[in-house]
């Protein structure tokens, strides 16, 4: 957008009393936003570097190849749960995320859409712990702390997240590509599952990355669910099972400084994953909205 | 196409699939809702045992987390008393929004009016991808690195100076403590400017350019433009924009529980270990051995979801009182 580069004040030459008072005023507060915009990213700069030096030392292969249980303990098992939790969560919430989101834009009569937005918000503003505990009260005293309830708890976070980004591209979709459609006879199913869904394929997979992305950061709510273990599940959702963030959170209080030392190597892993879905959004929403 | 095809696929069958085809859709909401309602439900039920051994005020203005006890007649009295955590929750969320919300909102100002487009790119880029971290690693580093840089900067300061008037910001300067509450604000308000700075952006950005362009036109300077024109058109945005930001610091949990230190009680100063309900129910659930200790975490959780709850409520009627306004104002 345009910004205006000079104003009125900046051509009266020698201002004087009053006048310069406010130029003073216009000055410092200029100053004062601009210090704002530092802290908001200092930050940023002092937690990347503090997890690159202490977390590189001890990033090597025996944290990603070898499992706790191992003479040279490592993580592996996090990260195949950590992989596993996340894409089963996103086979369950995407459907869901999709269909509704759709629904609501697509189908739904004024007063259910305005409800079902309503919906939306209040998921979206409940904390992780809650689906956690939700989890924990509901699919724990039936299964267990087990990856089903792992599952559910992470769903439940994840389903907005992909509900609202879908509601939102697919507003996107002009009515006229529908119409088109329409008027050559071509059902509604078709129409919204091959134009209206089709033509919006990039922002749903937005939508998508970013359920994936708060999946696999999130601790509380697999803490109270899936708990954390030593052993290597593979697709034995029904035990408990390990995840990147709940190494981290545990053995950040370790007494062993090796655990504490793969904390910060796993917290740069996590990291820099978080960083590479964040960027890749980005580029493909900047396109998306180019084409 | 051929006629036959035309009929197989056509109106015909289309609108039977199309009525299937909305159901199944309209079912994914349904689902959607069936889990919120479980949320809350699984909540309630859970904390029934509670109330059969406590009232819901002497639970909410309870200050010992004290279990269940015995009476001398063999009666069980349930002795669980929230008003530590709401307690640490509330304050740690306001020294969070205080610092986040000038920060963030003066921050967005700087980013859409001043910024050169070659700084004003790379910053809000920066700012926003602190949104992305996750927030154990945040509670990492705040744990290692900026938990003690407060202790000994702010927290030093504030305590040897301000300390001495308000018993409120005491600390002892020769063993400070480990971990403190106010920590666990600044940390929270940390990982909300990013929120608050991004809606800020959004909400100042769609105020109209003309509106700037008359008042400069009348001699105004760009400060002056913001504080009587930006900042009053773009009020109930920048209120959504705290709001959001506060329901996401109440309800913060694995960074708050490895910085606020969670111990039992309300502390005397600022600058002394607490807990939230968050980090109360992060750090209890293990231990929670009799259904009533289960259920008065769930009791917990129904209070964080109830305020966090309203704070949806609270911006979705803003959000509409904004729209009508906008509406009048054509």
């Amino acid at each position: 957008m345009s910004v205006l580069r000079f104003t009125a004040t900046d051509l009266i030459k020698a201002p004087s009393g009053r006048e310069a008072q406010r130029r003073r005023a216009d000055r410092i507060m200029r100053g004062i936003m601009l210090a704002t915009a530092a802290i908001a990213v200092v930050p940023l700069i002092g937690l990347i570097t503090y997890i690159l030096i202490n977390g590189l030392p001890f990033l090597t292969s025996q944290l990603i190849v070898n499992s706790p249980l191992d003479k040279e303990p490592g993580i592996s098992n996090a990260i195949i749960g950590s992989l596993q939790l996340t894409i089963a969560s996103i086979i369950v919430a995407a459907p869901i995320g999709i269909a509704g989101g759709v629904y609501l834009n697509e189908f739904a009569s004024p007063r259910v859409s305005s409800a079902g937005e309503l919906l939306i918000d209040v998921m979206l503003g409940t904390p992780s712990i809650i689906a956690g505990l939700f989890a924990f009260l509901v699919v724990v005293p039936a299964l267990g702390f087990s990856g089903y309830a792992a599952i559910v708890a992470l769903s439940v976070l994840m389903i907005p997240v992909v509900m609202r980004t879908t509601q939102e591209v697919i507003r996107l979709v002009p009515a006229g590509v529908r119409e088109a459609s329409l008027a050559l006879g071509i059902p509604v199913w078709k129409t919204t599952i091959f134009v209206t869904c089709r033509t919006a394929a990039s922002g749903l997979l937005t939508g998508v990355v970013l359920a994936i992305s708060r999946g696999l950061g999130e601790t509380a709510p697999l803490l109270l669910t899936a708990k954390g273990t030593n052993d290597t599940e593979i697709l034995n959702f029904g035990s408990t099972m390990n995840a990147m963030p709940i190494v981290i959170y545990r053995y950040s209080s370790s007494p062993d400084s090796l655990q504490i030392g793969q904390a910060w190597a796993t917290a740069l892993v996590l990291l820099v994953i978080a960083l590479l879905l964040n960027v890749l959004v980005r580029f493909r929403t900047v396109n998306s909205r180019v084409a | 196409m051929s006629i036959t095809k035309e009929s197989r696929f056509g109106f015909g069958g289309g609108i039977r699939v199309d009525a299937l085809f909305r159901v199944l859709f309209g079912s994914a909401v349904v689902v959607a809702g069936i889990l919120l309602a479980g949320v809350v439900l699984s909540m309630v039920v859970s904390s029934l045992p509670v109330w059969n051994i406590q009232t819901p005020l002497s639970f909410v203005f309870g200050d010992r987390w004290a279990g269940e006890v015995t009476q001398p007649d063999g009666s069980v009295v349930g002795n669980y008393g929230a008003l530590p955590v709401i307690w640490g929750t509330v304050v740690s969320a306001l020294i969070a929004i205080m610092i986040a919300a000038p920060v963030g909102i003066l921050a967005a100002v700087y980013l859409v009016e001043f910024a050169p487009r070659r700084l004003a790119a790379p910053l809000t880029f920066f700012v926003e991808l602190m949104a992305a971290i996750p927030s154990v690693v945040i509670g990492l580093w705040a744990a290692g690195d900026l938990s003690a840089r407060l202790r000994d900067s702010v927290e030093w300061w504030a305590s040897s100076t301000l300390g001495r008037i308000f018993p409120w910001l005491a600390e002892d300067p020769e063993a400070p403590a480990a971990q403190s509450v106010f920590r666990a604000g600044m940390v929270l308000a940390i990982m909300i400017i990013p929120m608050v700075v991004a809606i800020s952006r959004e909400v100042i950005r769609s105020v109209p350019q003309s509106l700037r362009e008359g008042f400069i036109g009348m001699g105004a300077t760009r400060w002056e433009t913001i504080r009587h024109v930006v900042l009053p058109a773009a009020r109930i945005g920048l209120t959504g924009a705290v709001l959001l930001a506060l329901g996401r610091a109440v309800g913060e949990t694995i960074a708050v529980t490895m910085v606020i230190g969670n111990a039992e009680g309300i502390p005397s100063s600022l600058f002394l270990p607490g807990q939230t309900i968050a980090s109360k129910i992060a750090s209890n659930y293990g231990e929670a051995s009799s259904p009533t200790e289960t259920g008065a975490l769930a009791a917990l959780g129904i209070c964080l979801f109830a305020v966090t709850f309203m704070l949806s409520l609270a911006i979705r009627l803003l959000v509409r009182r904004a729209a009508r306004g906008a509406g009048q104002a054509s």
